[in-house]
């Protein structure tokens, strides 16, 4: 089971975890261990990345750096919570410290203009207007940036993002309200026609 | 807040938007990338541990001294400040101003000597001379 990134939708078993077998086997000495980790949580990680930059390469990169945090640190998790619970917020510290170092190059005059409603548009204008405020999230002060980074991430899941954030859910729902707010007054006239254009969903039911 | 919560709730443009993000998928050589940097960190040396047992005295005798001087231009401040009478010079002044700064040089080269030897000494415990 995986959600909309491909993380695999961890289900704590203790037998049958792999997550937790080849932690046992990397701090046992097997080095190699580690490649299983990397091949489950390669997509994730790096879709996450992608997500805080919208640049390939840096998202590559900084992935690469959140797979060597979480080597250095292997010893200190505790294998009672979930591991993909600390494997995000080890990422998501990564990504946010990376991204304070050498913000994202997103200028707000290079996010295109809001649209008009009731336009037939083409697909690469729908594709470009997605694009357009997806990118637009970067625009977001910080503090409600990463709120909506990490909930659509997590498949609208405030209680993850929060944990991932390691934010009460109170404080990441009330930052997201205000991101919402920002980016709605950002795209006004949001045309239905772009969200509900099915060429490019996930073809996921997101009203679950 | 949470779009999803209630069954058949409506999602808004935004949330549909940014929802549908089309997945990125790693390239090849990620993998094979990342390990190569583990593999580097694993047969890396382990970083050599500050030996804080043993600096433990010099970082002692370092802040004492540096305690000390700081009085003592506290007091010297304060004395001047209030014109507190100093018993008279054993030295005519002239000899007195060259004399001053002569002996803190001497101090100064003396602290250097001793933390020198100090530290060397510290080498050839730890075998690194």
């Amino acid at each position: 089971m995986t959600d909309l990134a491909g993380t695999p939708t961890t289900v704590r078993n203790d037998a049958a975890d792999p997550d937790a077998a080849d932690v046992a086997r990397v701090l046992a000495g097997d080095v190699g261990a580690f490649e299983g980790i990397v091949r489950r949580w390669q997509g994730p990680l790096v879709n996450m990345a992608w997500r805080y930059c919208r640049d390939r390469g840096r998202a590559e990169e900084m992935a690469q750096e959140a797979f060597l945090r979480v080597w250095r640190g292997l010893a200190s998790w505790r294998s009672e919570s979930s591991f993909s619970t600390w494997l995000f917020s080890i990422a998501a510290n990564v990504y946010r410290s990376e991204l304070r170092r050498f913000p994202a190059a997103i200028p707000i005059d290079q996010i295109a203009e809001p649209f008009a409603a009731a336009v037939q548009l083409s697909d690469f204008e729908l594709h470009s207007q997605r694009d357009a405020l997806r990118r637009a999230v970067l625009t977001l002060p910080y503090n409600y940036r990463e709120p909506v980074i990490l909930y659509y991430f997590h498949e609208m899941d405030v209680s993850r993002a929060a944990q991932t954030m390691g934010l009460p859910e109170g404080t990441v729902k009330a930052r997201l309200a205000r991101a919402r707010d920002l980016l709605r007054k950002r795209f006004p006239h949001l045309n239905p026609q772009v969200a509900a254009e099915p060429s490019l969903s996930t073809g996921k039911d997101l009203s679950r | 807040m949470k779009p999803d919560t209630q069954p058949g709730a409506e999602l808004d443009a935004i949330d549909r938007v940014l929802a549908s993000d089309d997945p990125l998928v790693p390239s090849s050589g990620f993998l094979s990338s990342v390990m190569e940097r583990v593999r580097e960190e694993a047969i890396a040396p382990q970083p050599i541990p500050f030996p804080w047992k043993r600096a433990f005295p010099g970082m002692v005798l370092a802040a004492g001294t540096i305690g000390w001087l700081i009085y003592e231009f506290i007091r010297t401040a304060l004395a001047r400040e209030w014109q507190i009478a100093f018993k008279a010079p054993l030295l005519a002044p002239a000899e007195m101003s060259l004399l001053t700064p002569a002996l803190w040089v001497a101090f100064a080269l003396a602290l250097s000597l001793a933390s020198w030897a100090f530290s060397k000494r510290l080498m050839r415990r730890s075998s690194l001379l």
